[in-house]
């Protein structure tokens, strides 16, 4: 079976840690994405940058932030290479749900 | 640049839509899907299984603590993800647990729809 985690943290917190602490959880992440790739689970990964990054796609609407409706529910997602911002909202507002749901389009760290 | 399209919707609505709109909509994600393929720019795409599927698992200080249902804790925000093939939800579980990100935030777990 495939399954996706989904990471959630207090993102203000994380950019105030001092540089010791986010040598550490960094080496963290390098282990066990190692141990993953070891066991052969692991099919894709990756780190989103923070929240001031994103957009929220709504009908024609295009908001800053990310996603803040609690009646909605995180139905799935896209992940795709494009030159810039305004490509990927180009192909967010395209999105099927975006009629009556919401997209949030985050820029992936490389 | 690589962009992830996070897709939201109120998933109750969706599991008693009428079954004629539940294949318009597959249809439209059928022709979507093709689109970003034709252009290039699709790396992956996934749907997932409804949130009573969803499991969230928390590990700080190595105390394991694994709640039934998705995240619900609005102090924190969507910060990466993994995508793994495991043989079932137990597995899937501990590998949750084992994520720094578990140590000092929430793991949701996922399954993903088979088409």
């Amino acid at each position: 079976m495939k399954v996706l985690l989904l990471m959630y943290q207090d993102e203000r917190a994380m950019q105030k840690m001092s540089r010791e602490d986010f040598g550490r959880i960094y080496g963290a992440f390098q282990a066990y994405v190692e141990a993953l790739n070891k066991a052969g689970v692991l099919l894709g990964n990756h780190g989103l940058q923070p929240t001031a990054q994103a957009k929220s796609v709504r009908k024609d609407a295009v908001l800053d932030g990310p996603f803040a409706e609690t009646k909605e529910q995180l139905a799935g997602y896209f992940l795709l290479e494009v030159p810039d911002m305004e490509a990927a909202l180009g192909w967010a507002k395209r999105v099927p749900t975006a009629q009556w749901g919401t997209v949030e389009v985050r820029p992936v760290w490389t | 640049m690589q962009y992830l399209l996070l897709i939201y919707t109120n998933e109750d609505a969706m599991l008693s839509a009428p079954k004629e709109a539940s294949s318009q909509t597959l249809a439209a994600y059928a022709a979507y899907t093709e689109a970003i393929k034709k252009s290039g720019a699709w790396v992956a795409s996934h749907r997932l299984r409804p949130t009573s599927e969803a499991t969230t698992v928390r590990n700080p200080n190595g105390k394991k603590n694994v709640l039934n249902g998705p995240f619900a804790e609005t102090k924190e925000q969507l910060a990466g993800f993994y995508l793994i093939e495991v043989p079932d939800l137990d597995a899937a579980l501990s590998w949750a647990a084992r994520c720094p990100g578990a140590a000092h935030g929430s793991i949701e777990v996922r399954p993903i729809w088979t088409m």
